[in-house]
């Protein structure tokens, strides 16, 4: 199946409007809503382990939201669960910009929507800390097996302090080192950046756009009702 | 010719050590091939630093006198003004890279300084044929090779059209056949007038085509103006020709048993029947070109994998030293790194003191400078009763003197213990192999007690990497 790509500015216009609507309205439907809209795009975006990772955690805190109501012990994390709740479909949209754009293209866009430079760089850099990190944790724990430390819940504080101490100096040194990739490309030239990647608004995206906008429209008019 | 790059009694002290560079003095002349070398240490790498605007942009410090380029002072150039003329190609892949992507690497530079799309496009079908991207392109970057790696790294180098290339320690990272190759291609670059600054312990691969040498010792700068002053000058310049090098061989005949094997091994379309014994007290060598698999019959015998076919046979998890110490200590201090090893407070003493570690012992091991934790990892090998031993690349990126003290190490070791040594460093093969195994394409193509008579065969090989490395040759 052809997979949809869309514009990364359109997902990052929408990863923005949802937790500003929660302001305004609040609620099942908008919740319901955003929850299948992320899903529905998530499907035809081609990411469907992720989707049903999504629905997994979905599900497993509104269970424990659920819970609370009978349980006493739980009554006092609902409330947090409560808010992150309404974010899952902020992170299914995060992951969907991730796995479909390089650290430029998302560069590219988040210039597009005029955030400062200073922000734009910190953003991008913050992202690229993340695969970095999932590839170096495997030769880690490989290392940590080999030395004959391996991770262990039975020693659970000792295999974590193995493993903390070295991600710490790791990280420190990893925030140089990008930082001087970046500068020596011109990452603080003070004109306009441009794109190879030319991301066209196509219908598709106007689609998406439309789809979000009806639904929230939708929101104020059940509300009213 | 023009002077392009001129320093006036430079200096540079860092922050938080005494370590610097002192009173720099040198001329370097448009489309020269300019050599910087010296002891671990010497300070090559902050002198490049400063080449490059990094020190004071990123690495705080003291900075006295000048540096000019074309003319101008670099105080009153941008950090974006120095980089639109010098490009810099560095050793660690990860300060190399800023995206994660080939395409988006090579156009990042031209997005940065505002160049329109049809430029761009014009700019990367050049140097795609330039250097020979076709492969390259439209790839994840850490499934590249490090041969493939070193070619994205020139290219984006040249984005913008610099006139000066700066490579930090490019040998480290390559073999023998692609560090040949890097040294035809910057005699071409040399050729098209641009200025090429390579700093590096090693230097065989720019024989013939060095217009100076900047020799550093202790932060002081030495410079000579021809390859033949640099080579009549006393300094160990001999691995220049590394074929010539006279060594004595090992010669040991009566090997132990053999304490690990691998046996008509097959994994994945890697590696296709090999097999190999290791003997106690028998120093291996797996010679073989980046990607021939030599990694993947080390994480088999360490047992991070398993083959598809054939059979590992050993008593006991290997001890492995990897290429990359930072990724090896776990410890909250020297001494500690070692107790994890062997709590035994009287070996370890003993240990440091052989090192000259001990007055380290108290201090982080991430504190320690990279030969510093090269040798802490020959401690952990040292005290971990372990008989079976992989080393992979333990010289890279090491100065000769350096390599001459692992030599010894390794051969120390290799009395009690089967040891495996990962290397394309000829010299440090030369000194410590009795054993010489030749992996090619997935196959074991050579074995043999290496000695007098044997040693033409190593060359060989060795030549035999170099014209693999000719087939990817580029056009410039």
């Amino acid at each position: 199946m052809k997979v949809l790509k869309v514009n990364p500015v359109v997902l990052i216009l929408i990863n923005m409007l949802v937790p500003t609507m929660y302001i305004f309205r609040h609620g099942t439907y908008l919740q319901t809503f955003f929850m299948v809209f992320c899903s529905v795009l998530l499907l035809v975006t081609g990411n469907v382990k992720k989707l049903v990772a999504f629905l997994v955690l979905y599900g497993a805190i509104y269970g424990i939201c659920f819970a609370g109501i009978y349980i006493g012990l739980l009554r006092f994390l609902v409330g947090f669960f409560v808010i992150v709740i309404q974010f899952v479909p902020c992170f299914m949209i995060a992951s969907i910009i991730i796995s479909q754009y390089s650290s430029t293209q998302l560069l590219s866009a988040l210039e597009a929507i005029h955030l400062p430079r200073t922000l734009v760089i910190a953003t991008t850099i913050t992202l690229k800390f993340f695969p970095t990190f999932r590839r170096e944790f495997s030769y880690i724990r490989e290392s940590m097996r080999l030395r004959g430390i391996a991770f262990s819940l039975r020693r659970p504080v000792e295999s974590f302090r193995y493993f903390i101490a070295p991600q710490l100096f790791r990280c420190a040194a990893l925030a140089e080192e990008v930082t001087a990739a970046g500068l020596v490309k011109g990452i603080d030239v003070p004109v306009k950046r441009t794109s190879y990647f030319e991301e066209k608004f196509r219908f598709t995206d106007g689609l998406v756009l439309f789809v979000f906008a009806v639904g929230i429209a939708g929101g104020f008019v059940w509300n009213a009702s | 010719m023009e002077c392009i790059m001129r320093a006036d009694h430079l200096s540079f002290t860092y922050e938080d050590s005494k370590e610097g560079i002192r009173d720099i003095d040198f001329k370097i002349d448009e489309g020269e091939v300019v050599l910087l070398t010296g002891d671990s240490g010497c300070g090559k790498s902050t002198l490049l630093k400063c080449l490059n605007g990094l020190i004071p942009a990123v690495t705080e410090g003291e900075v006295r006198g000048s540096l000019y380029m074309e003319g101008s002072d670099y105080r009153d150039l941008k950090m974006f003004d120095l980089n639109r003329e010098i490009g810099s190609v560095f050793q660690n892949p990860r300060t190399q890279f800023f995206t994660d992507q080939t395409t988006s690497e090579l156009v990042f530079p031209m997005e940065n300084y505002g160049f329109s799309k049809k430029e761009m496009d014009g700019r990367v079908e050049k140097l795609k044929k330039a250097f020979h991207l076709d492969h390259i392109l439209n790839r994840r970057i850490y499934t590249l090779s490090s041969g493939e790696r070193q070619m994205l790294a020139l290219a984006c180098a040249r984005t913008l059209g610099q006139k000066v290339l700066l490579f930090d320690e490019p040998s480290a990272n390559l073999d023998y056949g692609n560090a040949m190759g890097l040294g035809r291609l910057i005699a071409k670059m040399k050729k098209k007038g641009i200025t090429v600054i390579v700093a590096d312990h090693r230097f065989y691969y720019l024989d013939g085509i060095i217009d100076k040498a900047l020799f550093m010792k202790d932060g002081k700068l030495e410079v000579f103006h021809s390859e033949e002053e640099f080579k009549n000058s006393g300094y160990n310049t001999r691995s220049f020709d590394i074929f010539s090098i006279e060594k004595e061989f090992r010669q040991k005949k009566n090997f132990g048993p053999c304490l690990a094997a691998l046996e008509q091994v097959s994994y994945k379309d890697i590696l296709r029947d090999v097999s190999l014994k290791l003997h106690k007290g028998e120093v291996t060598v797996l010679v073989g070109s980046n990607g021939a698999g030599k990694t993947t019959m080390a994480k088999l015998l360490c047992q991070s994998i398993k083959p598809d076919k054939g059979s590992v046979s050993m008593t006991d998890l290997p001890f492995f030293i990897m290429q990359d110490p930072d990724y090896q200590l776990f410890g909250t201090s020297v001494a500690n790194e070692l107790a994890l090893v062997k709590n035994d407070k009287e070996a370890i003493r003993k240990c440091l003191e052989y090192l000259n570690l001990y007055e380290y012992r108290h201090a982080h091991p991430f504190a320690l400078s990279g030969g510093q934790k090269q040798r802490l990892q020959i401690g952990m090998a040292l005290l971990c009763d372990k008989d079976v031993m992989i080393f992979d690349e333990p010289t890279s990126g090491l100065d000769v003197s350096s390599m001459e003290r692992i030599s010894g190490e390794v051969c120390r070791l290799g009395e009690e213990a089967a040891i495996l040594v990962i290397s394309h460093d000829y010299e440090f093969i030369r000194n410590v192999a009795d054993r010489i195994v030749y992996l090619k394409d997935g196959c074991i193509r050579e074995n043999f007690l290496l000695n007098r008579d044997t040693v033409t065969k190593l060359n060989e090989i060795f030549r035999d990497m170099e014209e693999g490395g000719k087939n990817e040759e580029i056009e410039n």
